[in-house]
Parts: structure tokens; sequence; C-alpha cells
């Protein structure tokens, strides 16, 4: 076989990281213990590396709504929905995903990811323009490439350059699709929702918005941002994720557009993947039902959130946004991000860390995320851990 | 706006990229990666650069196939174009 660039290039990326000792990007939990806790390399370790915002992957209800479906539906569907055919269950999912959002109706589809993809490759195509920005999930890039649209790049959160850009397009602005998240995975950092809505309004465009950092933490109800801000009506589409605050794995797209009913069988991560297994859709179900009563845990992941974020700053740590629920510690070069990373993990927290270019500004981040499961104490033994890097005095101030 | 106008104006806005050496060696024919050495953020940087100069929007699709300064003025010269 000849040489493959793109391989060699990882392969080098990955060859630098055993030099050092460190390798995050293969990390194994040998056991999960709760929520929050899990094994690794012999450690009980704290876990703010997940998504498990509301802690759910181990609600005693859940469990038993997934052990239930096992036992009645069996263990997968063994093909895709439109070829091999839906299951009841994933029907009524999307009808509870439509009234939880107050929208006409709604997809799931089996990934997040594939929501992404789905949906941006289905309302876009070659000669159709997608507006995206800049700091956008690589499944909102995947989807745009997927898509064969042109895509146009704004600066991340900023409405005014949008509108530029819009003008830019003339005629073409109402044709066009925006696409944005609520919170960023990397910072966390929101987006002025409203300001962007405004904008759309004003080119009579299609907005898409990813919720998948704030379905379940942001909102009365856990619908997210888009709830928070009261922007709900004027977002076209709002994408999520069963994989974060629902604890499971998927994602869905919810919507009042007529088109709802046919974008599905024009979405080729929806016709060409294989459907959710039944126990995967019955926890969802019973999580999202969770998810909507969840105003205590929504208080706990604030309090945590808020806890972690003060605790880090006291210390002197540059962070990525104000309180939420990723808190993003600014962790300069890579290498001495690296070694920080494995510093906490060997000092029992496990964190993300994430290194250019996959990061904003060319800088190294430490990603927390915090769940409404962290016990007080287990906040404060996180900053403990970050308190006892040795160049956090010197270098990170 | 002539091709060479453009080169000479994209050759302009590289040098304001940090750590980039004086315009005197990039001509056409330099490669953006390759000798550059612009890896895939500064590139994007470059392309917020030209954007603003240029008062256009470069589709993210169409940079992959720009390998040389003298392909990315003739992509900017196309856009300007249909923009006029």
């Amino acid at each position: 076989m000849k040489e493959n660039a793109r391989l060699l290039a990882v392969q080098a990326v990955r060859q630098e990281l055993a030099t050092l000792g460190i390798d995050p990007f293969g990390i194994q939990i040998d056991e999960i213990l709760s929520p929050t806790e899990g094994l690794i390399q012999g450690r009980q370790t704290i876990l703010a590396g997940t998504n498990n915002y509301l802690g759910l992957t181990f609600d005693p209800d859940c469990i038993a709504a997934a052990r239930d479906a096992l036992q009645s539906s069996g263990t997968g569907t063994t093909g895709s929905r439109m070829a091999n055919g839906s299951y009841a269950a994933h029907r009524e999912l999307e009808l509870d995903l439509a009234r939880f959002y107050g929208k006409r109706d709604a997809i799931v589809f089996s990934t997040g990811y594939q929501a992404n993809l789905g949906m941006i490759s289905a309302l876009a195509g070659p000669g159709d323009t997608v507006l995206i920005d800049a700091d956008s999930h690589a499944s909102i890039y995947d989807g745009c490439n997927l898509s064969g649209a042109n895509t146009i790049r704004f600066r991340h959160n900023d409405p005014e350059d949008l509108a530029k850009r819009m003008r830019r397009l003339g005629d073409e602005a109402a044709n066009a699709v925006v696409v944005i998240e609520g919170v960023y995975s990397m910072l966390g950092d929101r987006a002025p929702l409203r300001e962007f809505v405004d904008v759309k309004n004003q080119f009579g465009a299609t907005l898409l918005v990813d919720e998948a950092h704030s379905m379940g933490v942001l909102g009365e109800k856990g619908q997210g941002l888009c709830e928070e801000t009261g922007t709900l009506d004027g977002i076209d589409y709002v994408v999520g994720t069963f994989s974060k605050s629902l604890g499971n794995t998927g994602g869905f797209c919810v919507g009042d557009a007529e088109e709802m009913d046919v974008l599905r069988y024009a979405s080729r991560p929806y016709v060409f993947t294989a459907s959710l297994p039944p126990a995967t859709i019955a926890a969802t179900r019973m999580a999202l039902r969770k998810l909507e009563a969840a105003q205590d845990l929504r208080q706990r992941i604030r309090e945590n959130s808020a806890r972690l974020h003060a605790g880090l700053s006291a210390l002197g740590f540059r962070l990525g946004a104000p309180a939420n629920a990723v808190v993003a510690v600014l962790a300069g070069e890579k290498i001495e991000a690296l070694r920080f990373w494995h510093h906490l993990l060997k000092h029992g927290v496990y964190v993300n860390v994430m290194v250019p270019p996959a990061t904003p500004g060319n800088e190294s981040l430490l990603r927390c995320s915090v769940s409404a499961a962290h016990t007080p104490e287990q906040i404060d033994a996180i900053c403990a851990a970050f308190a006892s890097w040795p160049g956090h005095n010197a270098g990170h101030q | 706006m002539t091709h060479q106008n453009i080169v000479a104006q994209v050759i302009e806005l590289i040098t304001q990229l940090p750590d980039m050496r004086s315009p005197a060696h990039i001509t056409e024919k330099t490669g953006l990666t390759g000798d550059l050495g612009l890896d895939s953020l500064k590139v994007m940087d470059l392309v917020v650069l030209v954007e603003d100069h240029f008062d256009i929007s470069v589709p993210v699709n169409e940079l992959a196939d720009i390998k040389t300064v003298g392909e990315f003025a003739t992509l900017i010269g196309k856009i300007v174009d249909k923009h006029a």
C-alpha cells in the first residue's frame, strides 16, 4: 500500500504522545463506579470529563425501562428505519420530543453527530449556501461537506458579522441556512441567540440551533438556551443529543416546518444507518420525562458549576467563559497542557484535554464538565487537584 | 482589479500574519502551507484578513484545492467579480 500522508500525520502525533508517555486520547475507564466516579489505571477517579450533566446514567427508572424493553423487544433492530421498519417506540420518542419542545414534529437519529450531518445535508445541497459559526463542532462542518453547499464561516458568536455576510449574498440570503450552537462545547460560552434570531428574521433565512450542551441544563423545563432566552419560536430547527443530559446515545431534530415530513427521507445519515435499539429508546423516553421535571438537578448543576468556576478562579486560572456546565481552563502550550492533564489524572481527576486546531484561539484547554451528581466535596477535590499542579502559580494566572 | 494586483494585496496580507517574514520572498507560485508553513489555523486567519480586505466571503469548500498564492488570488478574483 502506498504511503498515506494523512495517516502519517496522525501517526506522528501518536508517536509524539508515546514519547511523552501520555495518551489522553486512548484513556480507558476500567470500571464505571457511578455517574461521577470510575476506576482508571487502578485508581478511583472523579469523572469531570464526561457530559453526564444530570447524572442520569445510573437512574433506576431509566435502567428499569431499558431492561424491560430489552426483554420485550430484543437487543437490536438490525436495520434502518426506512429500509427495515420503525418500531412503535421510535415514533413515540419523536412525539415525546415534539411535545417537550412544543414543536410540530421530531426526527430521531442514531447519534447526535448524525443529527447535524443528516439535517444540514437534507436542508442544503450544491448551489445552496450554509453560514456557520467559525467555532462550530466537527459534525456541523461535516454536515456542510456532505451537503455540497457553499459553506461560509462567520466570526464566532458575532451576529453583526453574520449580517454582513448575509448582505453580501443579496437575494440568495433568504434561501440560506444558518447554523449555530447554543452553548459551545470547548469553552462553554453561550451564543447571543436573540440577536442571531433577529438577523435570521431580517433576511428571511432558516436557522438551525444545536442545543447539545444546553438541553437539560438551561431553562426552567430544560429545553436549553432557546428556552432561557425566549427564542424557541424564532428557531426553525433545534438539534440535540441523547448522549449528554439524557445519559444515552442518539440524536434528534425538532421543528415546526412542513418539511419535517420529508426531511428524513432526504437524509442519508438517517436512511443508511441502523436505528437505535429498543433499550436505548425506552431509557431515553424515561430520561426525557426525568429531565423535564429535574428543576432540582438543574439547581444542583448551577451550584456545582459556580463552585468549580469560583474555586478555579480563586486559584488564578484563566477560564474560557462565565460559570456553566462546561468549565474550561485555558492551558497554553500543548505539551505543557498534556503534562498538566496527566498530573490531574495521577491525582484522581479525569478531565478532557483539548489541543489546537480543535480549540479556539490556538490555545490548549483542560475542559471540565460538571454534573448535578457531583458532590460539593468532589468539586473541591477537583479544585485541589488543579491547585497541586506545580506550574499553576507561574504560568496560568 | 487585475490578477497581479490581487496577488500583491494577498502578499501584503500574508505579511500581516504573526511570525511572517518580509514579502520579498513571496511570489505567485509560493505555496501557502508547503512554502510558508501556514497550518490550518493560520490559513483560516489569512482567509478572514482577505474577506475583510476585499469585502467578500470565501466559502470553506472552495479552499480545498487552493495550494499557492496565485491560486488563492484567482479564487478571490472570481468571488469579487461575482459580487460586482
